[in-house]
């Protein structure tokens, strides 16, 4: 039941992500960039197997998660946060540099 | 027998870039710190192929974890040569760089960045690591973005913003593909990966491995700025200085270049035809042969057609760019295709890559400096440059004419090596689009050359001051250097093909052996 519902929610952030990426506001696309990236990011942890009993020796027995891919999101997560921080400012700065931050009055600007 | 050697490039790259930081507060110093630094990283670089050439592959595991389970860094001959070239590119920057760059720049930015862009290259040409790839690319990349927003103007800051937005989404590509080839294979290590390729056990599915590998193909496409995701090559380049320009052209672009050779022929190279798809023809490589060519093809044409009608230097060249990298993937989709060729396709790549790594810094810093004498860039209002600065002219001239292919200048051994690749396979297609692009490189260089340098003189060139004695020793320096690898090309050719060994199956096997040890 959990992958069912995993499933939907990775289709559903994946769709939003898109949906935002593909608007004419930079800040919206900002948005939709941060949203694909967690979508990455859940999607890794499910990879690992969801549900399953913690990898420490001894302890549980059956299904263990991975832990390895949690290892990488967190290193996904770190990175993402450093790009978008670092995103956000660019943004900051088109808006004092143009005065705007739709993408089709910066397309004069862009060419 | 110690393989410490193998992360010397990327320590001495990160000791600079922290020292420059450190003492920022002393200009002078710095600019010795980072000099020093570069110098030192290129005798690490030449250490390390000493080491390496003609055919060890050296493994370092950090802190000593067994293969598969630890972080593997990996030097072979095809690292070296990639190592090889940054070293080239970096030093005559750098120099240049020190003269031109605004001190104010220096001082808080420039060196540091330019140091992490090479701990980011470094990092990715040794990795032997899917995941610790995608790490080093954000590290490549975290600098090229200080780098393109440098001047922080109103064109920097949208080129820049742009380069990160289509990055962050060639990320989140990337590490999709990244989660989704450890959840079939259950290993990112390249050598395991390879190996699991090979022979999958028995109940394994590994039919996702084609899209996820056309996915990680994509991203690199990006990177190495391959049409159609050349979209923000020309603004990120006309928007960073032109000694961080000729970096992003000459080592940053490359990473991308690199990992299409690593991933393609070392790793998926190993999946036997039918193991991954029933029916595919080539294994996974044959899917790879007419994508790369669609894609190195497009680039050549759109490259070369694009340059022939910009109204600046620096753009016109950036477009020369893309279809530069399209003319380093065309042999590389021959040799995908054609398991006969591997070696020599790659090694006709690789010579094409390096090329291209001092052509294009070469003609960058020219372009760079003639922004600096004469105020403009723009060629409607250039003209006559030759008969005012008869040294920048005759540097300019030696780049463009190794673009074009004329003996005995490096660029012509590349285009040779090309041209024989599709030559041998005997494909029509391949040979067409070269000899268009091989007529495009003509046409934008003669545009540029006429418009530029000769003709009567504008009044920019007119009232323009005489270039700065280093920035010219530098690039007289570079244009030397084309001259003297087409003269001496024999060794470049031996070591090229003793990389393009790697692409092998033979090479393959050394370099899994050497990743994981005898029995594994």
């Amino acid at each position: 039941m959990t992958e069912v519902v995993l499933a939907v929610a990775l289709g559903v952030l994946f769709a939003a992500g898109t949906f935002l990426v593909l608007r004419r506001d930079l800040a919206r696309v900002v948005f939709g960039v941060l949203v694909l990236s967690q979508a990455t990011n859940v999607y890794l942890i499910t990879v690992g197997g969801v549900g399953g009993a913690a990898p420490i020796l001894g302890q549980g027995g059956g299904a263990v998660t991975d832990p390895l891919v949690q290892a990488l999101v967190l290193t996904a997560v770190v990175i993402g946060f450093a790009t978008t921080a670092l995103l956000l400012v660019l943004v900051y700065r088109t808006y004092q540099e143009h005065g705007t931050i739709d993408l089709d009055d910066l397309g004069e600007a862009m060419r | 027998m110690t393989t410490s050697l193998v992360v010397a490039p990327p320590v001495v790259a990160l000791a600079t870039a922290v020292a420059c930081l450190l003492v920022r507060s002393v200009p002078r110093l710095q600019r010795a710190v980072s000099l020093v630094g570069v110098v030192g990283y290129a005798l690490a670089v030449a250490a390390l192929c000493a080491r390496v050439y003609p055919a060890t592959t050296l493994a370092y595991q950090v802190g000593n974890w067994p293969a598969p389970y630890g972080i593997t860094l990996v030097a072979d001959p095809l690292s070296a040569f990639m190592l090889a070239l940054s070293a080239l590119v970096a030093l005559p920057v750098l120099v240049y760089a020190l003269r031109d760059v605004d001190p104010v720049g220096q001082r808080v930015s420039f060196h540091a960045l330019f140091h992490v862009l090479l701990l980011g290259a470094s990092g990715a040409f040794l990795t032997g690591d899917v995941f610790d790839l995608f790490v080093w690319f954000e590290v490549t990349l975290m600098a090229s973005y200080g780098l393109v927003a440098f001047f922080s103007g109103p064109a920097g800051t949208l080129a820049a913003t742009r380069y990160v937005v289509l990055n962050l989404l060639g990320s989140s590509v990337m590490l999709l593909a990244v989660g989704g080839l450890y959840g079939v294979t259950g290993t990112l290590n390249l050598a395991d990966l390879a190996r699991w390729l090979a022979d999958p056990p028995a109940g394994a599915h590994p039919a996702p491995v084609l899209g996820l590998s056309l996915l990680l193909l994509a991203v690199f496409a990006l990177k190495a700025g391959l049409v159609p995701f050349q979209w923000w090559v020309p603004s990120a380049y006309a928007a960073a200085p032109a000694p961080a320009t000729a970096m992003l052209a000459g080592v940053s672009k490359k990473v991308g270049v690199y990992a299409v050779v690593r991933l393609g022929f070392t790793v998926f190279g190993a999946a036997h035809p039918g193991v991954v798809a029933p029916g595919l023809a080539g294994g996974l490589l044959g899917v790879y042969g007419p994508v790369l060519l669609v894609l190195g093809g497009a680039s050549v044409l759109v490259g070369g057609l694009v340059a022939l009608e910009r109204p600046t230097l620096e753009e016109t060249l950036a477009y020369s760019s893309i279809g530069q990298i399209g003319f380093v993937v065309l042999p590389l989709s021959v040799a995908a295709a054609e398991p006969s060729l591997r070696a020599a396709g790659v090694a006709a790549a690789l010579v094409y890559a390096l090329t291209h790594s001092l052509a294009k810094p070469l003609l960058f810093l020219v372009a760079g400096t003639v922004r600096d004498v004469a105020g403009t860039t723009d060629l409607d209002d250039l003209g006559g440059l030759a008969g005012r600065s008869p040294v920048l002219a005759g540097a300019f001239l030696v780049g463009g004419l190794s673009l074009v292919g004329v003996p005995p200048l490096v660029g012509f051994f590349g285009k040779l090596l090309v041209f024989r690749t599709a030559a041998l396979a005997g494909d029509p297609v391949v040979l067409v689009v070269a000899v268009a692009g091989a007529l495009l490189t003509v046409l934008y260089v003669s545009r540029t050359w006429n418009r530029g340098f000769w003709g009567e003189r504008t009044p920019a060139v007119e009232t323009m001051t005489a270039p700065d004695r280093v920035c010219l020793g530098v690039i007289v320096a570079l244009a030397l250097c084309v001259l003297a690898l087409g003269v001496g090309f024999d060794p470049v050719y031996r070591f090229a093909g003793a990389a393009g060994h790697v692409a092998t199956d033979a090479g393959r096997d050394a370099y899994v052996h050497a990743v994981l040890g005898g029995g594994g």
